[in-house]
């Protein structure tokens, strides 16, 4: 059990541990944002079944360790580095090494004009005021302990801007290469790389993110991204989240878009040990569209919570939200997906699905798809299924030489596919494919019959 | 008693089996030789399906007693996967619908885990595709459809036709069609049939189960069999089954019980 004083302690506990390395020399505003998240912290509420964003996720494990942001530990040998750096693309790439930007494994030349990006250090240091008029405008940034985290200890991270009518051609990847070796048991890493990412009106991108941990590590990696859709402006945006299976991880995205902007986002999560990914998106003008489209795989001593929140706050806006999970051996899975459609926001258009497929009796997923409308003119729906793989299906296949492991994978692979397919840059949605067939495989002999 | 013929490929003999501790098949014997072509008819609930169930070793058929021998090997002991390896087909009354499975990739998955099996070479994604395309202009199945779902969204027609297309591929021994016929219309019907005849050779015996004599309009077998709870009663010639279409069912059971 947790109690508030325990929650207390510990982020005060972590902010003691962080804040020598969080950013020297930080501009006013940003002093005083920190600030403001370390009162509102204070003010929180228990984060624990009574409170709905975590009924169903336990912090409980991670209040019972402890961090340090030492900038030491963030020091990485090349051995580890290589090994973890996905395959070179054709891509703009922004490597941070335990939240730490990372210049020499970054390739940033030959950004056309009107593109910014950099570190946010940099940023910071080179145009602190247009980070002004940006930051935090987008998130509640305190709205959890670990948001609040996040902000009170600034450190580094991303910042991207896109100049009105420019169209990015190749992608932006950001690799956040987590380690915590060389750490005791009791001290382990944590970071909390913050990013800022507009697009202003008729601005086009596609923005990779990709989480890659050394695998028995143990680290809290804890990020927080604010996005800006201004009118016309469209994102694509990829994440595959596939951290050490002993880490702690929490992603919180928040998305603004501005009428006419279109928001496409693919979502994979395969690897921590309690895996947290929040998504908060709100219409603020009419005729914006976003569809998000996700897909876990969760196996024992697993957690994986996603946690989306639309808000349709003006009229004409369209919103598909289809996440998919496959859970094994006990492993675990929270879907909570709420939509919330503004009286004024007429002619919203929204779709909310949740399909779970169970291989072994010990998994268990809570899921929650939820509608909250207060428009009169709407077309809404949400749905959630929770299955097994279906024995005259099984059946089929082996009735055609194939062998129960391979037709387990290979329906495994149908159900999940289609996620995959949405992502369309060709290399990376092969790269996620053969992880997912690898780990499918790799899982589907432990299940058995 | 069956004669043990030099040419037999199945032996089946005492075959009993319940489904759901209901026993269908009551002491079930049939022989089937090399190339012959054997149409099994019956009323509803004399155990057609469940005899090419139990063949192919579908979970939930028990067999209490008797055997089944292929080329004089225990089948009924072997997986279903390794039934399909030793060159057992069922082309199912109902294919089943697989959202997300790629049939290409389906059907090349299934080839060479059959070759693989036989201990011939896998073969590639090139030489599999021109085979596949010339297969399915065989069956006159529109190639479209091998880019799709394995049967998902397939009309009836394109079903039969996707399960005489993987019958073709993978050649086997003994194919068992299980109510091919049934929801087909008459053009369907003669294109399946087609692909069936194309497919009769000295090595590949084929047991038909079908309701409807219509069926062998077009595929003429060599030994028709009327199964009536769980036991064949009576066989003979193509000249049975138009009996059967004439008269029904009723003379059989009426003999049966007079016996």
């Amino acid at each position: 059990m947790i109690t508030l004083d325990r929650q207390h302690s510990w982020f005060e506990q972590q902010l003691a541990a962080g804040r020598a390395q969080s950013l020297p020399q930080a501009p006013q505003w940003l002093q005083l944002a920190r600030e403001d998240a370390i009162e509102a912290a204070t003010q929180l509420p228990l984060h624990n079944r009574q409170h709905e964003a975590w009924r169903y996720t336990s912090i409980e494990g991670l209040l019972r360790a402890s961090f340090t942001g030492d900038e030491q530990a963030h020091q990485q040998n090349q051995a580890t580095i290589d090994d973890l750096l996905p395959p070179e693309s054709d891509s703009h790439r922004v490597v941070l090494v335990n939240g730490q930007f990372n210049a020499r494994l970054s390739t940033l030349a030959d950004l056309p004009p009107g593109v910014r990006l950099e570190s946010l250090r940099t940023a910071l240091a080179a145009d602190p005021d247009l980070l002004a008029s940006w930051f935090g405008s987008i998130a509640n940034h305190s709205e959890s302990i670990f948001s609040a985290l996040n902000t009170a200890l600034i450190n580094d991270g991303l910042f991207i801007h896109i100049d009105q009518d420019i169209e990015l051609q190749q992608p932006i990847e950001v690799v956040y290469l987590n380690s915590g070796l060389n750490l005791s048991e009791d001290k382990q890493l944590m970071m909390h790389p913050r990013n800022l990412v507009v697009l202003q009106p008729g601005a086009k991108a596609t923005l990779v993110e990709r989480f890659v941990g050394a695998a028995p590590s143990r680290y809290f990696h804890n990020n927080l991204t604010e996005i800006s859709l201004q009118q016309n402006a469209a994102l694509k945006h990829y994440r595959i989240q596939d951290e050490s299976r002993n880490a702690w991880h929490l992603s919180s995205i928040s998305i603004e878009q501005q009428s006419h902007s279109d928001y496409r986002g693919v979502t994979l999560a395969f690897g921590g040990a309690w895996a947290r990914t929040e998504y908060h998106l709100d219409f603020n003008n009419e005729h914006a569209s976003c569809a998000l489209h996700g897909l876990y795989l969760v196996g024992d001593k697993q957690l994986t919570d996603f946690h989306l929140t639309v808000k349709h706050r003006a009229a004409d806006c369209r919103s598909r939200e289809q996440f998919k999970g496959i859970l094994y051996g006990g492993g675990r899975a929270v879907f909570d997906g709420h939509i919330l459609v503004d009286k004024d926001a007429q002619r919203s258009d929204a779709q909310l699905s949740n399909h779970n497929l169970m291989l072994t009796r010990d998994a268990e997923v809570d899921t929650k798809p939820t509608l909250e409308i207060y428009a009169d003119d709407v077309k809404c729906s949400h749905g959630t299924t929770i299955g097994q793989l279906d024995p005259q299906q099984l059946f089929y296949m082996r009735s055609r030489g194939i062998d129960e492991t391979t037709a387990r994978s290979m329906l495994c692979q149908g159900f999940a596919q289609e996620i995959i397919d949405q992502i369309d840059l060709q290399p990376l949605r092969e790269q996620a494919t053969e992880r997912l067939v690898a780990s499918l495989e790799r899982v589907q002999p432990e299940i058995g019959r | 008693m069956n004669q043990m013929k030099p040419n037999t490929m199945l032996s089946i003999n005492n075959l009993t089996v319940e489904v759901e501790g209901k026993t269908i098949l009551h002491g079930l014997d049939l022989e089937i030789g090399k190339g012959e072509v054997h149409a099994i008819m019956g009323p509803n609930g004399s155990g057609k399906s469940t005899l090419s169930h139990t063949l192919s070793g579908r979970d939930g058929y028990q067999v209490t007693a008797g055997e089944a021998l292929l080329d004089g090997e225990d089948l009924l002991s072997l997986e279903t996967e390794e039934r399909a390896h030793r060159g057992v087909f069922l082309a199912m009354q109902y294919p089943v619908e697989l959202p997300g499975v790629n049939n290409m990739t389906f059907m090349r998955e299934s080839l060479n885990a059959v070759r693989r099996a036989r201990g011939e070479e896998e073969l590639d994604a090139v030489s599999f595709i021109k085979l596949v395309r010339a297969k399915a202009a065989e069956v006159k199945l529109d190639p479209k459809l091998l880019k799709r779902d394995v049967n998902s969204g397939f009309s009836g027609g394109e079903k039969k036709r996707n399960e005489i297309l993987q019958m073709a591929l993978l050649e086997p021994r003994l194919a068992i069609l299980d109510e091919t016929d049934s929801g087909l219309d008459i053009d369907a019907l003669r294109i399946v049939a087609d692909g069936i005849n194309a497919l009769r050779s000295p090595d590949r015996s084929i047991i038909l189960i079908t309701h409807y004599q219509r069926l062998l309009d077009y595929i003429e077998p060599d030994f028709v069999h009327v199964l009536s709870e769980g036991r064949i009663v009576r066989s003979g010639d193509k000249q049975l089954a138009l009996k059967l279409e004439e008269q029904g069912y009723g003379w059989i059971t009426e003999e049966e019980e007079a016996a």
